[in-house]
């Protein structure tokens, strides 16, 4: 197919060349990744599909082609609905607030009939970006850089990270305002807004610590800070994720030798702490390996935002490479030692439904933006705000 | 609208976006880099260090209690052994409902109302994760039920291990003692009760006796056994490389006979006392036995409480080593002592008093049991009469060279044979009196008469009496008793390596033949009568007052309430023209020492010298024709005379 082809008007709106525009490396990377973590999950079970590989893989395989559906979609569409994805999120979030399920003491999930345990938190990352992406499609660069507008989106993110707060769900709370300043950053915030929002950060973080934090939060916090001094309780998760990851040396244990988390000394290992397992049990090279990867998925989705010839596109993008990238280097950074423990799944790598839906419908937006990087996108009010 | 200014406008945000998105790449990046560098030096560099954290994890050493040093009797035979025992352990993490766990333990072993009780505060009094013994001695179907289970009960554990048993419990309660569980003041900071395999709750130490004595030696090394286990502490599987054997506890050798100590039980059946028999060659004790006894089994399970108060409160003591713990006054056996010193002081054994049965002496009368008349000293020594020994007592002079005396044969001394918990008793001298009475401490002249006849103050225990006879038996040497042979094959110092007694040869000799006089025409004829042949006994009786009678000998003897009755001695040893075996024997309130005690030394006394092959021969010799005869059991063996005449006969004489 040759360039003057896809010049010609409607052509881009072919299925097949739709299909052709996708980055099939990305999916690639996103695959190899996916199926790393079923067999990591095949792994910690004790060599077992049940409980977690096979519905992982069954999952993530529906995903894929759900992707692949979604990356098809008009980026005129995705639009469309941003605002009412952001609204139907935040309904649920609401609804979490209610009367939601609560499991090891925090009210994060809805039973939504055969979908249980599901967290609308998840939906809001996207819901989130593609509202602050439509937003900041229709603001001028002045209005983006400082002008009242700003409480705007200043709201579209204050909403959700306080109900998801009062879960409580500090991590994710922290994810999605980190992605909702990155954002704002990313569409041309004032530095003198950042350098005032870093410093009142450093200031009110300590108040925080005082008198917000629940006192599980301080001890993780404190844990954190000396994972040695409480070795069986709060320091545990900490210290026996160093143990899994130290003992797993240059090129580990063996797939399925893992004594750490087959002997379920390592917590959550299914979820949280899957990272640990896997470079236990195939060693720095295979955490290196799976590194690498994350790496490439998140510059290749950075290239994609930067490609795109419309602000709703570059912005969403970015703003799913955000959500991934933070995802990532905050579960690494926990697992390692180098954050406190805060409950961040790492994508695709951990079981988990509703953090796989919204991981693959960012994946399937930022493959959207690339199918439709060409699009102009006029509606709203333009962009002369 | 300008179209100038609609792409500037574009460029800008389109710029600006543009150069974050790449600072969002470099931040990105520096994290990965941070996040390698972090991974590099957790498994790379640290990687040996958490290697080692990773295996401690995985692998826990269980510490393996040493198999206990067995104990065996002087031929071997096992007195004190191991057995294997299924036990049933529960440990508790932050997780457990105790109560659920003991819900669901009961429907599968039985654990009434007061052990759940008692069980739940053991568990939350341990300290996490350590086991607590639930049951011991699981029968095989309650031992398989759990194992089944064992995946619906997290933290419970049934397993195997060894615990003491012995095979004969009563008959050597007393002297080996037994092993009980570790209590918390057992526990020390150091030393060797500071191991930590005391913590093991299938870990027994000693308690009483031997076992306690020789408890370390017994104890062994502990192993250990290296388990694979998982978050819980649960074993996932037992590899059996790294497994640390134990070294097993010393073996200890007794020099008791266990046919001669059963037959002491047999022949004691309900009645209270001690019967002690010593070799008088080398000092070796065959006997030790305290009765009643009780099983010491029990004790190793641990005793509930009424089973304790049973034993504890019951008139006859069984918990009590009368033996060794209990004194009593010698009576009559002590007459061969105040003999002894007054043939010393040159006192001469034709010296003649005159026995009416009553004496009139410093203003009040003095009984006897019978009007003796005329006796030297060893027609009095046979029949044991009270008037001569007053007189004697009082020509010798006072209590201080009958004291010398006494405790030169051992009485007043407390013996190293490794049984804690000996009483010394009391030999009554005028230093005794001037530290024990300072209000009066002058000895009067009427507290000699008193001394004469083993009355008074004087107090002794059945192993003392026995080493007297047995040096009295031996005519030379001061043996002392030896009750360990060998521990863990060492051989223990001999009895016999001692210095000689500082007494003429020839008045031990004397008080030998009136000790035999004793048995073939005393207070004993008849009862001490060992139906062997040429093989006679000596022996002296002794019946001590465990009261004051208020005046009269018409409480004398076995009448009355049980409490209240004279204690019945009898010292002996066999043969009587090469002595091999002495022996004291105590009933107490059993009455007169013919009566009581002198048929059950009898009894006791036929079967060491029935198992001595060279006594043997002696007894067969007149038997030529039968020379098969060895090969029949020895009780009903060359029987030569029928057994003597009942007790009853000689108790009229016997004092």
């Amino acid at each position: 197919m040759t360039v003057s082809a896809l010049t010609r008007p409607g052509e881009r709106d072919r299925l097949i060349v739709k299909l052709s525009q996708i980055d099939w490396t990305l999916c690639g990377a996103i695959t190899v990744v996916a199926v790393a973590g079923g067999a990591m999950l095949y792994s910690v079970a004790g060599r077992a599909w049940s409980p977690w590989a096979a519905e992982h893989l069954i999952r993530f395989g529906g995903w894929f082609v759900l992707m692949i559906a979604l990356a098809c979609v008009d980026l005129r569409v995705w639009f469309a609905i941003a605002y009412p994805v952001y609204a139907v999120a935040l309904v649920l979030l609401l609804a979490v607030a209610a009367h939601g399920h609560s499991s090891l003491g925090a009210q994060r999930w809805l039973n939504l009939g055969p979908i249980h345990q599901f967290q609308p938190s998840e939906v809001m990352k996207i819901g989130l970006v593609l509202a602050l992406a439509r937003f900041y499609h229709s603001v001028s660069a002045k209005s983006a850089r400082l002008s009242w507008w700003l409480l705007v989106p200043a709201m579209l993110i204050g909403a959700p990270v306080a109900l998801v707060m009062k879960q409580p769900d500090l991590g994710t709370a922290l994810l999605i305002a980190a992605i909702g300043a990155t954002m704002m950053i990313l569409a041309g915030l004032s530095w003198r807004i950042i350098a005032g929002g870093a410093l009142l950060l450093g200031v009110a973080a300590p108040l925080a610590i005082k008198f917000a934090l629940k006192p599980y939060q301080l001890t993780r916090l404190l844990t954190f800070l000396n994972p040695a001094a409480d070795r069986s309780g709060a320091g545990y998760h900490i210290m026996q994720s160093e143990i899994a990851l130290g003992s797993g040396g240059l090129l580990g244990k063996g797939f399925g030798l893992g004594s750490q988390s087959q002997l379920n000394f390592l917590p959550e290992k299914q979820t949280d702490f899957m990272f640990a397992s896997l470079a236990e049990e195939f060693g720095f090279v295979g955490a290196m390996a799976i590194l690498l990867l994350y790496a490439a998925m998140i510059f290749m989705c950075l290239r994609i935002a930067s490609i795109a010839h419309s602000h709703f596109g570059r912005l969403s993008a970015a703003g799913v490479t955000a959500t991934l990238a933070f995802c990532v280097l905050m579960n690494a950074a926990m697992v390692t030692g180098l954050a406190p423990v805060v409950g961040v799944p790492m994508p695709l790598l951990s079981w988990g439904g509703t953090v796989m839906m919204s991981m693959m419908i960012g994946f399937g937006l930022v493959l959207a933006v690339r199918v439709h990087r060409y699009s102009e996108i006029t509606s709203g009010k333009g962009s002369v705000l | 609208m300008n179209p100038q200014i609609y792409f500037n406008e574009v460029n800008e945000r389109q710029g600006a976006f543009h150069r974050r998105a790449f600072l969002m790449a470099g931040v990105t990046g520096l994290g990965m880099m941070a996040l390698s560098g972090r991974l590099a030096y957790l498994q790379m560099v640290e990687a040996p260090r958490y290697r080692n954290l990773s295996e401690h994890n995985q692998f826990d050493f269980r510490l393996q209690p040493p198999p206990r040093g067995l104990i065996l009797d002087r031929n071997g035979v096992v007195l004190a052994s191991n057995r294997p025992d299924f036990r049933l352990y529960v440990s508790r993490d932050e997780h457990t409902d105790v109560e659920e766990l003991l819900d669901r333990l009961q429907k599968l072993v039985p654990l009434d109302d007061d052990h759940r009780r008692r069980l739940m505060d053991d568990i939350n009094e341990a300290p996490r994760r350590a086991q607590v013994t639930v049951m011991e001695d699981l029968t095989w179907e309650e031992f398989s039920r759990i194992n089944v289970r064992a995946p619906e009960l997290p933290g419970v554990t049934a397993d195997m291990g060894d615990i003491r048993v012995y095979p004969f419990s009563a008959a050597f309660a007393h002297v080996i003692g037994y092993v009980g569980k570790v209590a918390r003041t057992d526990v020390s900071k150091e030393g060797p009760n500071a191991d930590p395999i005391l913590l093991n709750p299938g870990f027994r130490i000693g308690k009483a006796g031997l076992e306690k004595t020789y408890d370390l030696a017994m104890r062994g090394k502990p192993g250990a056994r290296k388990v694979e286990v998982d978050v819980k502490g649960r074993v996932v599987s037992e590899e059996g490389g790294g497994d640390i054997p134990s070294t097993p506890g010393q073996e200890l050798r007794l020099t008791l006979d266990a046919d001669v100590q059963n037959r002491a039980l047999e022949v004691f059946g309900e009645e209270s006392g001690a019967a002690v028999m010593m070799d008088c060659r080398t000092g070796d004790l065959l006997c030790l036995f305290a009765s009643p006894s009780f099983d010491a089994n029990r004790f190793v399970k641990g005793l509930t409480g009424p089973e304790y108060r049973a034993l504890a409160q019951y008139e006859r003591k069984p918990l009590f080593n009368k033996a060794l713990t209990a004194t009593y006054p010698p009576g009559s056996t002590f007459k061969t002592m105040v003999a002894l010193t007054a043939l010393q002081h040159g006192i001469p054994a034709s010296t003649v008093h005159v026995c009416n049965k009553a004496w009139f002496w410093g203003g009040r009368t003095w009984h006897c049991d019978e009007a003796h008349g005329a006796l030297d000293m060893k027609g009095a020594i046979a029949r044991s009469c009270d008037i001569y020994f007053y007189q004697l007592a009082l020509q010798i002079g006072g209590p201080d060279p009958i004291a010398y005396t006494a405790r030169q044969f051992g009485l007043q001394q407390i013996f190293d044979i490794g049984v804690p918990g000996q009483k010394p008793g009391l030999i009554p001298d005028t230093a005794y009196k001037r530290r024990a009475f300072p209000k009066d401490p002058v000895w009067h002249p009427g507290e000699t008469p008193s001394m004469g006849i083993g009355q008074g103050y004087v107090n002794v225990n059945a192993m003392q009496l026995c080493v007297m006879c047995a040096r009295l038996a031996n005519g030379q040497r001061a043996l002392q008793p030896r009750l360990v042979h060998a521990v863990g094959g060492v051989l223990q110092p001999s009895g016999a390596v001692v210095p000689d007694l500082p007494f003429d040869r020839q008045h031990i000799d004397f008080i030998r033949e009136a000790m035999a006089a004793v048995v073939t025409s005393g207070t004993a004829a008849g009862a001490a009568n060992l139906g062997l042949g040429p093989v006679m006994m000596a022996g002296k009786t002794g019946t001590a007052q465990a009261r004051g009678y208020n005046g009269g000998i018409g409480a004398h003897g076995a009448t009355g309430a049980w409490a209240l009755r004279d204690h019945s001695w009898f010292i002996a040893f066999a043969p009587y023209d090469d002595p091999r075996y002495a022996m004291s024997v105590l009933v107490e309130h059993g009455g007169f020492g013919a009566q009581a005690a002198a048929p059950r030394a009898r009894e006791i006394m036929r079967v060491a010298l029935l198992k001595d092959p060279q006594v043997r021969a002696r007894i067969e010799q007149p038997l030529p024709s039968a020379p098969e005869a060895p090969a029949a059991p020895p009780v009903t063996a060359p029987d030569a005379a029928p057994p003597s005449a009942p007790a009853s006969n000689a108790a009229g004489t016997a004092t």
